[in-house]
Parts: structure tokens; sequence; C-alpha cells
């Protein structure tokens, strides 16, 4: 099964009817398959912050809800995640490619790569990163400890995991 | 006319809308007007009230939403109207309120005081009912049929500035239990599933 058919098979496991997204090259695939899928309500916004916010909102509506975003979006959204999310504990499922690992060879983006975990760390932001295949089935854990924690959680992708071995 | 005044009207016009408003002096002063819990006062997130009140109306479909956006929140974020234009929920009314001027902070003058048109902004970002309402006998007017006609619509309400800063109160109550105050009364309204069964 391809990688983001899993991912997009977990998330329906969570019980995702909402997708808030905004592309990266990395997470451009899964968007697409989750925005075929008939019982998901796709909302393609202009800014990440949108998504946080909208997301959000669903969340007051008894929607379950996604994210998926780039890690250079994940960073123009701190703010929001603060300032919404941990000030009123709403907690909000982040999908984000781990842009600027060691794989990575784009220049522009070094500082994603240097600096994300370290600020996700300050602000007190769960994460965990998902670089096989076989750790897919996590994700339903992944979404009730955001639910539990009431706070921003970022599920990470990889390279390898989303590009494979050899790209 | 003032804010106060145009919230008030709103708030006769309302009906069973769940509301949602930018933070600072609308949130205040529709608090002061309503004192309703079935509304969620954003207390960060400046400019994403209409993104946050566009995802509870999805999530809501048969539940009036309105939003109680300000000029100066709407400008940072004006790209919400493509996406609210996009989405069409037919549930959704967005109101700002425009002073043209950063109330909260003593009526500091907004970017391009004056020189924008934020009806003809939404318009063009296909937003397909906007208008702008300049007194209080044309909100009267405007508004049974803003509440019953489709949405996604959007209204500009033109007050007056306030000299200096507002004394108007905030709501008593912030953070998390505005969280579960909401929800719970969504919950209550709505018969929906906003918490599980521990709370969370």
């Amino acid at each position: 099964m391809d990688v983001n058919e899993r991912i997009h098979e977990e998330l329906v496991k969570c019980g995702v009817r909402l997708a808030a997204t905004l592309p990266d090259d990395w997470v451009a695939p899964l968007i697409r398959r989750l925005s075929a899928d008939p019982s998901i309500r796709h909302v393609p916004v202009a800014r990440e912050a949108e998504a946080v916010a909208i997301c959000s909102g669903a969340f007051f509506g008894g929607v379950r809800s996604v994210v998926v975003i780039g890690n250079t979006g994940l960073l123009t959204c701190t703010g929001e995640l603060a300032t919404l999310n941990l000030r009123h504990q709403i907690p909000v499922f982040c999908i984000v490619s781990q842009r600027g690992s060691i794989d990575d060879h784009r220049i522009y983006q070094e500082v994603q790569g240097r600096r994300t975990f370290p600020l996700l760390q300050t602000y007190d932001f769960p994460y965990h990163v998902f670089d096989r295949p076989e750790d897919l089935v996590h994700i339903p854990h992944a979404y009730e400890a955001c639910r539990l924690q009431k706070r921003p959680f970022i599920a990470f992708l990889t390279r390898h995991l989303v590009k494979g071995e050899h790209s | 006319m003032k804010t106060r005044e145009a919230l008030e009207v709103l708030a006769a016009h309302r009906g069973d809308a769940a509301v949602v408003c930018a933070l600072g002096m609308a949130a205040n002063e529709w608090w002061a007007a309503t004192k309703s819990e079935d509304s969620f006062y954003m207390h960060g997130a400046m400019g994403f009230a209409a993104s946050f009140a566009l995802g509870l109306a999805l999530a809501l479909p048969n539940t009036p939403v309105w939003v109680l956006n300000a000029d100066g929140s709407l400008c940072m974020n004006l790209g919400c109207l493509l996406t609210e234009a996009a989405q069409a929920p037919r549930n959704l009314k967005h109101f700002v309120v425009d002073n043209r001027v950063y109330q909260t902070v003593g009526g500091m003058p907004m970017v391009n005081q004056g020189g924008a048109d934020y009806a003809a902004l939404a318009q063009a970002a296909g937003i397909p009912r906007t208008r702008t309402i300049e007194n209080i006998a044309d909100l009267e007017r405007a508004l049974p049929g803003i509440a019953s006609q489709p949405g996604p619509s959007f209204t500009v309400l033109r007050v007056e500035a306030e000299s200096g800063f507002l004394g108007t109160p905030p709501m008593t109550y912030e953070g998390p239990e505005m969280k579960y105050r909401f929800g719970r009364a969504l919950e209550r309204r709505l018969g929906i599933t906003v918490f599980g069964p521990q709370g969370y």
C-alpha cells in the first residue's frame, strides 16, 4: 500500500472529516488523496494559520480535523498555535513535512531543519516523527494524544517516508 | 453610528446564531450587549476569527454562524475572504466593525485609513452578497434580510471611532474556561458532542 494511502486510512480511523491544507511538495500527494475522499471536507487555505483556526473552529462543531502543511508553513503559524490553541487548550492535529532534515539538501530549508524542534520544545508542543511505513499505525495514538493533551500536536513525515530510499 | 448601538441591533436579530468575535473592542462590546456564552471571544490569533468561524460553520452546516470581525483583524488575514468564498458556506455571515482605527490601543489609525473598500474587496474575492452600512436605520432595515438570505455574506458596519481607550470591560472568563463554556453551550443547544466522556 502506498504511504499516502496508509496515512489517509489512519486518518479515517481517527474519524477525521475535515482537512485544511496548504501544500509543500512532500505533502502534496497526501493532500490530493484527502481531497478526493468525499467523506472529508477539504479546505485549501491561503495561509497556514488559517488552517489552524479553521480546525479549531471545527473542533467546537464536534468535527475531527487535520491540518496538512509544510515545515516552513508551521513556522509561520506558531504565534496562532500559541495564542489560540495553547491559550484556550484547543487540540489541533497537524501533519507536517519534516523539511530541513539531513537528507533534504535544499538551502532554503536549512533553518527549519535546525530550529523547528527546539522551537516546538520551547512552546511545549508535542510532536512525533514518522519515518517508516510500519509506524503509521500509531497515527491514531498521536491523534488521541493531541486530544488528551489539549494542544497542538505535530506529526512529522520524513523525506525517507514520503519520498522513499532512493529519491 | 456607535459600535455598541450597531452590536445591540445585531444582538436583537441574532436568533440562534453561534457567534465568533475577533479579539478586542468588538468582543468586549458583544459581551456587554449579550452576556452570551454561546459566543466565542478570541483572545489571540488576531486576524483569524473569520477562519475559526468558517471551520465552525462547515462543521455545523445547519446552524447559523456569525463572525464579528474588525477592520484591523480583517486586514491581518485578507486571504480569509478567498477561503470563505471558495467554501461558500450558506450558514456563515461575516460582519466587519470598521472604525478605521485600532481602537483597543487608543485609536491609532488603520493602515490606509479610509482608503480601502472592504466590501469591494470581499466581492472581488468571490463573496456574492456584500454591503456597507453606515447608520442604525439602514442596519435595522437590512438585518432581517442578511439573517435570512443564504451566505456567505459580508457586511461592513461603518462606525464612529471613539476617542482614546474604551472602558468596556471584557468578558469575565478566559482561556480554557472559555473553551468549555462555549463548547458546553453548543452541546446543550445543538445536541452535539464536542468533548469526550472524560471531558477532553
